[in-house]
């Protein structure tokens, strides 16, 4: 067997990766809380630890940020071959809002396809691409200079600044193009992502 | 005296029971790893791995036959509960995990509820959960049995079988008690 065809036989056998794109965003930080954050990061198929801690495997640089704080674990649901991911809170003192829902210390949700979360400043939106191995999956890491999840009625609001910790993103609005262009904002729009997810990975 | 008095008030603990059963556990020492009866405490973000490797796993089967990870067990919280619940997830690629009537295979989930039978390969462990206050922390307790845990298994073999199929009350052991008429022994 030539080296071009034996090539070719063990990339077929190669599974692919499920990808999850993350972007991520701070208001006032900008770039510099994810000073730690590689561009790409390959992880098995145990938790993967977000936090301030030494060990967490995505490290955040932001003093209000838990050791722990939340955990992105992935399985699979019955009768599924693409890997789902469940985020559950590890903190205790803060909040993580996981498209639109609050969850506290424990607490944990399934994600949909597309997510947006925010936890201590950060926004955080993650696309899943399936990928048909259930060994590892990979992180692939954007910044974002601009807001990832807005309220669309901003005028609303008196302080701009602290919208994201002490109120719920309640909906998605203009958003950075490419990554969350196709959500529209509103509750039901939320339900039919997690439906479509569904849809997508029983096909 | 004073320290008593002015310490803080402890919270009760959730405590998750696990009663097993080998067929082969004298022959094989398949659980000569573990401590029964020794409760343990565990922070409530932790992942208990349950399995062959030593390295990994916070209880070990001394079993070539179990996965190196068999499955993990963790704690989590429902939305607005104030205890702890508990969820398993099979990590064996090569076996299914049973947890009462429901087949999980590799990577899939379920919650526990407070009481049920989970099983692989000739393994089967009884989970009883006792609710507890904390929610930072919970033990676990293991209990070995000496009895198989499964009704279907307690039919010893070599006792003989009636024509009609039926079964005399006398023939069955289960793991509680049962009222008999010493007369029918």
């Amino acid at each position: 067997m030539s080296d071009v065809s034996r090539q070719s036989r063990i990339s077929s056998m190669e599974r692919s990766l499920t990808v999850l794109q993350v972007s991520l965003y701070h208001p006032t930080l900008g770039s510099a809380a994810f000073a730690n954050v590689p561009r790409q990061l390959q992880h098995d198929i145990s938790r993967l630890l977000v936090g301030r801690g030494q060990d967490a495997h995505l490290r955040l640089q932001l003093p209000q940020l838990s050791r722990h704080h939340l955990s992105l674990e992935p399985y699979l649901e019955k009768g599924h071959t693409l890997l789902a991911f469940c985020l559950k809170v590890l903190s205790r003192k803060s909040c993580v809002w996981v498209n639109g829902l609050p969850l506290r210390y424990l607490e944990q949700a399934p994600l949909s396809t597309t997510n947006r979360i925010s936890f201590s400043g950060i926004q955080m939106a993650v696309h899943i691409e399936g990928g048909a191995s259930l060994e590892a999956f990979v992180c692939s890491f954007h910044f974002s200079p601009s807001p990832l999840i807005y309220r669309p009625k901003a005028e609303e609001t008196d302080e701009w600044e602290n919208i994201f910790e002490e109120e719920p993103p309640q909906a998605l609005g203009e958003l950075t193009p490419g990554l969350l262009g196709s959500l529209h904002g509103s509750s039901q729009t939320q339900t039919a992502v997690s439906s479509q997810a569904l849809e997508e990975d029983q096909k | 005296m004073s320290n008593f008095e002015d310490a803080d008030t402890e919270e009760t603990v959730t405590c998750l029971q696990m009663t097993v059963y080998h067929p082969g556990q004298l022959q094989r020492g398949v659980f000569q790893s573990i401590r029964f009866y020794n409760r343990e405490k565990f922070s409530s973000i932790e992942v208990l791995k349950f399995g062959r490797n030593s390295n990994i796993c916070h209880y070990t089967f001394q079993d070539k036959q179990v996965s190196r990870v068999q499955f993990a067990l963790q704690p989590f919280k429902q939305v607005n509960s104030s205890v702890l619940s508990f969820e398993i997830k099979n990590m064996s690629k090569k076996t299914s995990l049973i947890v009462d009537n429901q087949e999980l295979g590799y990577l899939n989930k379920i919650d526990l509820p407070y009481r049920c039978m989970v099983r692989f390969g000739e393994y089967q462990f009884l989970l009883e959960k006792e609710d507890g206050e904390s929610v930072d922390s919970f033990e676990t307790q293991l209990i070995l049995s000496s009895r198989p845990l499964l009704q279907e298994n307690n039919w010893p073999p070599q006792n003989p079988i009636p024509e009609d199929g039926g079964y005399s009350s006398y023939l069955t052991e289960s793991i509680s008690p049962t009222e008999m008429d010493e007369n029918e022994l």
